[in-house]
């Protein structure tokens, strides 16, 4: 049995529907990360398990329990907010206490689970400072002990990291990580960040429009994205989309070569994507496509080239991203002869969904 | 229409701009002697001699006439008596109890003053924060009632005072509503208590209005986010008013109740014209007193009136400066 179970949740602000039908399985101890394109309905979905909204229809469950008209203090839920939310006229500790004070706590448990909380979050020092008096990365630490000290079935995190710095991000994303795996207790976390969904999550929920697109492990997402929009949407710079046709059980791609198409109608609409990583400079006379370099992002470890198809350079051009290993030594307006190998082929049919035919992944 | 808006904009800016371009060499030569200082002196002046004009010297006159006596109106023609007038304010046997006081006029219109602060402010910030808290809400028509309860705020206080005693008068509308209900009209205004009532609750109704705005302003500088997380750990309301709402509109209540005080000090145009003062002298007020023994009465004492000013003068001194502190440090200090 699932912990936290939606049951076609559907959402509306007037007659506008923000989110339509979801159905999401949580198992025990999972940290699950929603992602999605601005707008896309992940932080209401939150809210909605959170019980800050009500579902306009559908049901939530937690621990086998209906709790889709149970308020949101009786859920066992605690949530960290994008801004932290902290109480600006209390000190860190009578924040970390405030909520253990509503439920009629005895004093002294309620001193040692803040004392506990503060323990673990390195904040110690900073009990008896008020939130001005913090900088961002200890006011975060203080949102994450104001749900710890809780003891909840589940924490609700909505974007914790989108207001600090990237260099804080990343180690906060690191302490996240080890917190997770130190408490072992469930975790919904919202975000439109791609690098904190793949290192932080178990499984990723991709969301669009209000609805689910794929839930799967991160490395699933990025190896087997199940449509089109996953598969832009997962992976930075984002995968290459070539829209060709099924032809006598072969597609063609830029420059002529044709590729294995099984499963589809003959002549078909269809799109074959490529990741940036997998095309590599060809060998000799193998069959690849011409890029002609429009940008050049040099990281050190590898390169980023940004180039137009040659021949497409009419009012159209396609945009091809590719990521070469290393500092190869290309310059703005080469043309590169780019290969790639079939087994990295994703192919999608005409409703833009995956095929599943040959050549992994 | 579009080119009829244009050609209007054109001649009511064509002007500004050509004004604008004779002074700028002007300003600009100023700029150059005088450097930015000089500059934004310029700029004070107009308002700094309004300023001089109607109020810096007419305090300094104020001063030098609360220590003249006599009832000539020009300075010149009055004599100097010192302290005199201060010492006849506040000769008293027993400050508590006006009639054994030399002025007791003065001191039964100060006693006023003071209750009517007392219970016209405590009402005031009680109505106003309720007001705003019920505005805050996401209610059906929550713009139309805003503009509702400022209303008042925009009428001159001698109508509000006509509109009321209307109401209020022995043949007013009032009476007539309790005759209509089969009891016995009431004498409303000539009676102590409920003439002293009526100038706390209808001042309080013209004024409520900017202070209920100042403090929607604070509720909605709380962040959201708190509420909910308050909700999210279970806080019941009232506690979520005591330990989250109160203490963030901390600022806003302490300026509203200052601004409040002040006002409340120089009550006199509505209650004026509402009661005249009476019955007897139960809503004589210290403005109505200055202004009385100043110009209204037959052997008037602009000495004495100006003395009285300048200890009003006073009282109002301290509580701006109360006030521009509280401000200052709600300015300063972050939320």
């Amino acid at each position: 049995m699932s912990q936290i179970a939606l049951k076609g949740v559907t959402k509306s602000f007037g007659g506008v529907s923000v989110i339509h039908g979801v159905d999401l399985d949580i198992e025990t101890g999972e940290l699950v990360v929603f992602v999605g394109p601005s707008g896309c309905g992940k932080s209401t979905l939150l809210r909605l398990i959170s019980g800050l909204d009500q579902p306009s229809a559908g049901a939530i469950e937690i621990d086998g329990r209906d709790v889709t008209r149970v308020s949101a203090a009786d859920r066992g839920l605690a949530m960290v907010f994008q801004s932290y939310a902290l109480y600006p006229h209390m000190t860190v500790r009578q924040n970390l206490s405030f909520g253990l004070e509503n439920t009629r706590m005895a004093k002294a448990e309620v001193t040692g689970r803040v004392a506990e909380a503060a323990r673990m979050l390195n904040i110690e020092p900073l009990l008896d400072r008020r939130p001005t008096q913090l900088s961002g990365g200890q006011r975060q630490r203080v949102a994450i002990g104001r749900a710890i000290v809780r003891n909840p079935t589940a924490f609700l995190l909505d974007e914790p990291l989108s207001n600090l710095d990237a260099e804080l991000r990343v180690s906060m994303r690191a302490e996240l990580a080890a917190l997770h795996a130190r408490l072992g207790t469930t975790m919904i976390y919202v975000t439109h960040d791609q690098i904190e969904a793949m290192t932080l999550a178990s499984r990723i929920v991709v969301l669009r429009a209000g609805r689910v697109e794929q839930v799967a492990r991160p490395l699933d997402l990025f190896n087997r994205p199940a449509n089109l929009f996953v598969a832009g949407f997962i992976g930075a710079p984002s995968m290459n989309l070539f829209p060709t046709r099924a032809e006598g059980g072969t597609a063609a791609l830029p420059g002529g070569r044709r590729v294995p198409m099984a499963g589809v109608p003959e002549g078909s609409e269809v799109t074959i994507g490529l990741r940036p990583q997998h095309l590599r400079l060809a060998q000799g006379n193998e069959p690849g496509f011409d890029l002609r370099i429009a940008l050049i992002e040099a990281l050190g470890t590898e390169t980023v080239v940004h180039g137009e198809l040659a021949g497409t350079s009419g009012d159209t051009p396609r945009r091809v991203f590719a990521i070469l290993p290393g500092q190869p030594g290309v310059a703005l307006g080469d043309i590169l002869r780019l290969g790639f190998d079939e087994a990295y082929l994703h192919r999608f049919g005409p409703d833009g969904q995956r095929l599943v035919g040959p050549g992994r992944p | 229409m579009t080119s009829l808006g244009h050609w209007a904009g054109v001649l009511v800016t064509a002007p500004l701009v050509l004004l604008a371009r004779a002074v700028d060499p002007l300003l600009r030569a100023w700029q150059r002697w005088t450097g930015i200082g000089g500059m934004a002196a310029f700029f004070l002046l107009p308002n700094l001699l309004i300023f001089g004009v109607f109020v810096l010297i007419p305090i300094v006159l104020n001063l030098a006439y609360s220590m003249t006596g006599g009832t000539e109106i020009l300075l010149a023609q009055r004599p100097y008596v010192g302290g005199e007038q201060y010492a006849r304010l506040l000769e008293c046997q027993d400050y508590s109890r006006p009639l054994t006081c030399r002025e007791d006029q003065f001191w039964t219109a100060a006693r006023n003053t003071g209750l009517f602060v007392l219970f016209q402010v405590s009402l005031m910030v009680a109505v106003s924060l309720v007001t705003a808290l019920i505005l805050n809400r996401e209610i059906k028509g929550r713009g139309f009632f805003r503009a509702v309860f400022f209303f008042p705020v925009l009428l001159s206080p001698v109508v509000v005072g006509l509109i009321w005693r209307w109401i209020l008068q022995r043949e007013g509308l009032l009476n007539l509503l309790v005759v209509n209900l089969g009891l016995e009209p009431q004498v409303w205004l000539n009676d102590r208590v409920t003439a002293f009532a009526a100038a706390v609750g209808v001042s309080t109704w013209a004024h409520m209005g900017f202070y209920t705005l100042i403090l929607l302003a604070g509720l909605q500088a709380i962040p959201r986010d708190l509420y909910e997380a308050a909700e999210m750990d279970g806080t019941p309301p009232a506690r979520v008013f005591r330990r989250i709402t109160l203490p963030l509109l901390g600022p806003n209540l302490a300026v509203v109740l200052v601004l409040a005080l002040i006002r409340g000090v120089q009550i006199f145009d509505e209650a004026y014209v509402l009661t005249g003062g009476g019955p007897g002298t139960s809503t004589l007020f210290l403005t109505q007193y200055i202004y009385e023994v100043g110009f209204a009465s037959l052997l008037r004492n602009p000495g004495l009136a100006a003395a009285a000013s300048m200890l009003m003068a006073g009282v109002l001194v301290v509580l701006t400066l109360v006030q521009l502190r509280l401000s200052r440090s709600s300015a300063g200090g972050q939320r």
